[in-house]
């Protein structure tokens, strides 16, 4: 009875299910999984061993040149003003942010229509289809590099933000509709067909039923979108060639001289870098889990 | 649940409309060639675009530059796009390829045969004979320019500045363990070792094992061995056994008087464990000296060249990079573009971006300003440079193939020889097999 209810997503009484904390406190026994500190422990030790480069790059970021100290104190601002100011870092940001926030609406939206054609429609090559879609996975970036730089360049493109914007579209897709179309499959089909009894047209239907039970499915696309696009450097390296149409990691990079780096720089930098991401995975990790694993396992 | 048929073929031909598309844009790309062209010297007025190829660190001096520039020229504009130093021979592959090459680009020797294989870069030699530049460059890196170049006496960059390899020490650190500089290759040894106490976490050397190793290892073997050639015939020095001696006296430091972690170090892990741990040496070139200045302040480091093979004898060292201006040949505002090239590399703007880089500049009108006296790691490399009893092994920058050679085939190797699991007998041989191919090819291909 209460493995059915915890399966159909049911509230159960805590102290019914064993592993929780009630449950744990009241006994040691092999039933009720290992102790707390078996937990705790290696969790403690991972998540010291992940902040620690976090802990380095915000110390060089806040620490004055030539100071040694292993504490962030005193700190100085100088490093952001000089990358912010001087390296045109807020001009990186903004375009950093404009490519990711496209990104992700472009491939969200491609993503969504292919994922529900593969899902719902039976047409001939739909399974050539999919194994294109994965093999074109194995097609690095650098690899297509000229033959996009040609074609942008007669679409005069070239040194414009929807050259990168088109390009991280194009190699987040197929991943996108592959785990757009898992999720969609998982979504029974006879909700739809009982609003279309209802009067609701496929699109109507589409908006009124899938798309809200989508959001997990959507929040993992889009958030994967926009984050691979913020990190991305190949691409606005090739195709942005006007300094004030470069973005983050373009400028990250150059702060990586060839005989010498200002690490000051370079770690306020990985700040400003990293700080739009750790904002986007805060608010969206739980929606994040779900939708990867929804789509992982529902093909 | 399938959509209505007549849907379907309503489709087809959209779908077969929009394939026919993408196959004649792509077509239509594929039939540009990128390095395009012979260009045009214009009219010496107008917009001109220079690529810096070690953007971000420099931008602040070529921005100084650039606004003396447009002060005396007022008809030219130059817009600076700054390329990080790690991708700039990618970013130049792909607009020669591609399309988009700027007017002017920094460019190192490293890289230099690449580009004029490629038909990228205009010869300089006639331009710089008809300007103020004639004469006035440092011999040395005219001779380095030539020779990267790989066409004879012709030259397809300007060069800028030089640099040097040096051994960087912490003098608080020698002087409290009562070290002397280590100016021989026994004081050098055995202040790695005294230096060194792994349990404290203080190290008397840091090695470069991981990006860029080979340059560093091979600048130590021939600065230890005193061989002053790289060829001997048509087959390389690097394997001989005066080499392959000093390369297993130099790996023989790792672990044993650097940390452990030096196996996958770069430049930028190397520097940093040098300016803000406790490391006694660091083997690098003159450009990182601004930086230990700002971490340690110049009462706490100093550099000197790498000592002679043997005391007083005589000392070699091997032809570091020289960067350079070029002129691209697919500009089409050749004559401004040289301009900016002709007062970028003149005097007072070569010294004012010498200093910046901490480099050695190619314009002997610098050599005498008073920065160069100041900074004493650049004047006493500078000096050794003049000394008669010098001797430059050159590089063979012009090999197509030495980049790929001395970085991604040959790094890895590097590491098994730190790790004990190959022999320096072994890599020096194998590296060696790859060069003498390499020259071979070069050989045969310029016979025809």
């Amino acid at each position: 009875m209460t493995a059915a209810l915890v399966e159909e997503g049911a509230l159960v009484p805590v102290a019914a299910v064993p592993g929780t904390r009630r449950g744990r406190r009241r006994g040691r026994g092999p039933a009720d999984g290992p102790p707390r500190w078996q937990i705790y422990l290696p969790l403690g030790l991972y998540l010291l061993f992940t902040l620690v480069p976090f802990y380095w790059m915000l110390l060089f970021a806040v620490r004055p040149d030539g100071s040694t100290s292993l504490v962030p104190w005193p700190a100085t601002g100088a490093h952001f003003d000089k990358v912010w100011n001087d390296r045109s870092f807020g001009t990186f940001f903004q375009n950093s942010m404009l490519v990711g926030v496209a990104t992700l609406i472009l491939t969200t939206v491609v993503a969504l229509s292919g994922g529900y054609a593969l899902a719902r429609f039976r047409f001939k090559g739909r399974t050539a289809f999919l194994i294109a879609l994965l093999c074109s996975q194995f097609v690095p970036g650098a690899l297509m590099l000229v033959p996009l730089f040609q074609i942008f360049r007669h679409l005069q493109l070239i040194n414009s933000l929807w050259s990168v914007v088109i390009s991280e579209t194009v190699f987040q897709l197929p991943l996108s509709v592959i785990l757009l179309s898992g999720f969609i499959r998982g979504i029974p089909e006879a909700l739809e067909e009982a609003a279309w009894v209802d009067g609701c047209t496929r699109l109507r239907a589409f908006f009124a039923v899938v798309l809200p039970m989508l959001r997990p499915g959507l929040v993992a696309v889009g958030s994967f979108a926009f984050v691979h696009s913020w990190n991305h450097f190949l691409f606005a390296l090739m195709f942005l060639s006007e300094q004030d149409k470069q973005t983050i990691p373009v400028g990250l990079n150059t702060l990586i001289g060839a005989d010498s780096v200002d690490l000051g720089a370079l770690a306020a930098g990985g700040v400003i870098a990293a700080v739009p991401v750790v904002i986007v995975f805060a608010f969206i990790q739980k929606w994040l889990i779900t939708g990867f694993s929804a789509g992982a396992v529902k093909g | 649940m399938s959509r209505p048929q007549h849907r379907q073929r309503r489709a087809r031909p959209a779908a077969g409309i929009a394939l026919v598309a993408a196959l004649a844009l792509t077509a239509t790309a594929c039939g540009d060639s990128g390095s395009g062209g012979s260009g045009d010297e214009g009219s010496g007025k107008g917009k001109i675009v220079f690529w810096d190829n070690n953007g971000g660190v420099r931008t602040d001096v070529w921005k100084q530059i650039i606004a003396a520039f447009t002060k005396k020229y007022p008809d030219i504009q130059v817009e600076y796009v700054g390329i990080p130093i790690a991708d700039v021979q990618k970013k130049y592959d792909t607009a020669i390829a591609g399309g988009g090459l700027p007017d002017v680009g920094g460019v190192g020797t490293a890289y230099l045969a690449n580009m004029v294989a490629q038909d990228a870069l205009e010869p300089v030699g006639d331009r710089i004979d008809k300007s103020d530049l004639k004469g006035k460059l440092v011999n040395g890196m005219v001779t380095s320019v030539q020779a990267a170049g790989g066409q004879g006496k012709e030259m397809y960059e300007v060069p800028t500045s030089a640099n040097q390899g040096t051994i960087w020490y912490r003098t608080d650190l020698f002087s409290a363990a009562g070290l002397q500089p280590p100016t021989t290759w026994s004081a050098f040894y055995a202040a790695a070792d005294k230096l060194t106490s792994a349990s404290d976490n203080k190290f008397g050397f840091t090695i470069r094992g991981g990006k860029g190793s080979i340059a560093q290892a091979l600048e130590m073997m021939y600065a230890q061995s005193g061989i002053q050639d790289f060829w001997d015939g048509d087959k390389t020095t690097v394997n001989d056994p005066k080499n392959i001696a000093a390369l297993e006296k130099y790996v023989g430091l790792y672990k044993k008087a650097t940390p452990e972690a030096d196996l996958n170090n770069d430049f930028v892990n190397m520097v940093a464990e040098f300016d803000h741990g406790n490391v006694g040496m660091l083997q690098h070139n003159l450009g990182s000296y601004n930086d230990h200045l700002k971490a340690l302040g110049k009462d706490k480091v100093d550099g000197i060249p790498l000592p002679p093979s043997q005391d007083g004898g005589v000392r070699t060292v091997v032809s570091n990079p020289v960067d350079g201006l070029g002129l691209f040949k697919s500009g089409k505002n050749k004559a401004a573009a040289w301009k900016f090239i002709e007062f970028a590399a003149s005097a007072p703007m070569n010294s004012l971006w010498s200093q910046s880089a901490a480099s050695i500049p190619a314009n002997t009108g610098a050599e005498q300003d008073a920065w160069i006296n100041d900074s004493r790691p650049t004047k006493v490399a500078m000096d050794s440079l003049n000394d008669p009893n010098t001797k430059i092994v050159q590089f063979p920058y012009y090999l197509p193939d030495w980049n790929n050679i001395t970085k991604a085939d040959t790094e890895p190797d590097f590491q098994k020889v730190l790790l004990g699991k190959m022999t320096a007998k072994d890599f020096a041989d194998e590296l060696a097999g790859k060069i003498n191919d390499a020259q071979a090819d070069f050989a045969q291909h310029h016979k025809k």
